[in-house]
């Protein structure tokens, strides 16, 4: 019995690693989508310094308001941001991580989640 | 759970600091426990009316980073507490100070909306405040605009000057509309004439609501007597029969409910 509670747990474990694998792969094809989307040459050279309130409001309203809510959150995941703009959580996630790619948010993964927030100390 | 809600106005002297004061104090006396807040940087004003000169920290020094919110709240309620709790948290009005807070860059800014932001957990939630009402700088500024964004609620107050309503409805349209917020306008010392019936004021009404597509949640005539207590004392708190208390006390149910 132990010999199959020993596999199973490590069968488990494999999965697990395969599915974080596999959510990294998402997220990397989000930002290959948005950077196709939006065309490589269109990034600033020159990253924005941060993402205050003049920032906010020259964003186009679809990333304004991922960005305004994330803001209130301070850190979140894109479920979480979903949950308050009613908007597809892949819909956030494909903006969160534009707004990453643009300079104004960091993102940093906590074993299989992926949280995004505002750089203060950039 | 607490509101937050932010006075503002375009043009300067349209009585946003009378106000706040004045709502501040009727939460108060609800029995709520309420902070008011002076983000006018520029030209501090709230020091005046609760005369408070020489505190070790101010406002500034909680968005500097330097100490954290308790330090920067003075209990007024032994005063203007009446039944609630009354705390203000004051903007340093020295020169310097002043001159230290238009100078800031934009990532200062940024993390000073951080801060704004982060009062939502320390107040409401953490310190069971019912309301915090920010008093804030006039027309399109940092400061103010990172008040309203980190506002539930945002009241515009204008005069009937023309300069002053139009802008407001830009102000409303190009700014406020952009970040969603639930808006409602004053419109502070109407001339009594136009309240003086209920005919005219229907007729006031009509034309109001041609030029703001926003609701009006108070229209307040300008008082003399208002005028002549100078900002001296917070006037609603002084007169309770008075037709102004009055004015404020159903606005304050309106945004209590709004």
């Amino acid at each position: 019995m132990s010999v199959y509670r020993k596999l199973d747990a490590k069968s488990n474990q494999l999965l697990d690693k395969i599915r974080e694998h596999l959510e990294k792969l998402n997220e990397k094809i989000d930002v290959m989508i948005e950077l196709q989307k939006h065309g490589q040459r269109e990034i600033p050279e020159n990253l924005p310094e941060a993402l205050d309130v003049m920032t906010l409001l020259s964003l186009p309203d679809h990333l304004r308001k991922t960005a305004v809510t994330l803001c209130k959150l301070d850190k979140a995941t894109a479920d979480e941001i979903a949950n308050q703009t009613k908007r597809a959580r892949a819909v956030e996630s494909g903006y969160l991580n534009q707004l990453v790619v643009m300079g104004y948010l960091k993102k940093e993964r906590q074993g299989r989640k992926a949280y995004f927030y505002v750089d203060q100390e950039a | 759970m607490g509101k937050i809600i932010a006075i503002h106005s375009y043009k300067g002297g349209t009585g946003k600091t009378s106000l706040a004061a004045n709502l501040a104090a009727t939460y108060a006396r609800r029995g709520k426990k309420v902070c008011l807040m002076d983000l006018d940087f520029r030209a501090p004003s709230l020091h005046a009316i609760f005369n408070k000169q020489n505190l070790d920290y101010w406002l500034n020094d909680y968005l500097n980073g330097v100490c954290e919110i308790d330090k920067v709240l003075v209990d007024v309620t032994k005063d203007h507490g009446n039944g609630g709790k009354l705390v203000v948290a004051l903007a340093n009005p020295t020169t310097e100070a002043i001159r230290d807070m238009t100078a800031k860059d934009r990532k200062w800014e940024m993390k000073a909306l951080g801060r704004l932001l982060s009062l939502r957990s320390s107040l409401l939630n953490g310190g069971g405040y019912d309301y915090i009402i920010f008093d804030t700088s006039p027309g399109l500024q940092y400061s103010s605009i990172n008040a309203i964004v980190t506002a539930d609620v945002a009241l515009v107050v204008t005069s009937l000057d023309a300069s002053d309503i139009n802008g407001s409805r830009r102000m409303t349209t190009e700014l406020y509309d952009l970040f969603e917020k639930k808006t409602g306008i004053l419109i502070n010392k109407v001339i009594a004439e136009l309240l003086s019936s209920k005919e005219e004021e229907k007729k006031f009404n009509k034309y109001i609501k041609e030029v703001h597509s926003l609701p009006v949640l108070a229209s307040i005539p300008c008082f003399c007597e208002v005028l002549r207590a100078a900002g001296n004392f917070i006037f609603s708190e002084e007169r309770p029969e008075h037709p102004f208390t009055e004015t404020i006390e159903n606005l304050a149910t309106k945004v209590e409910q709004f």
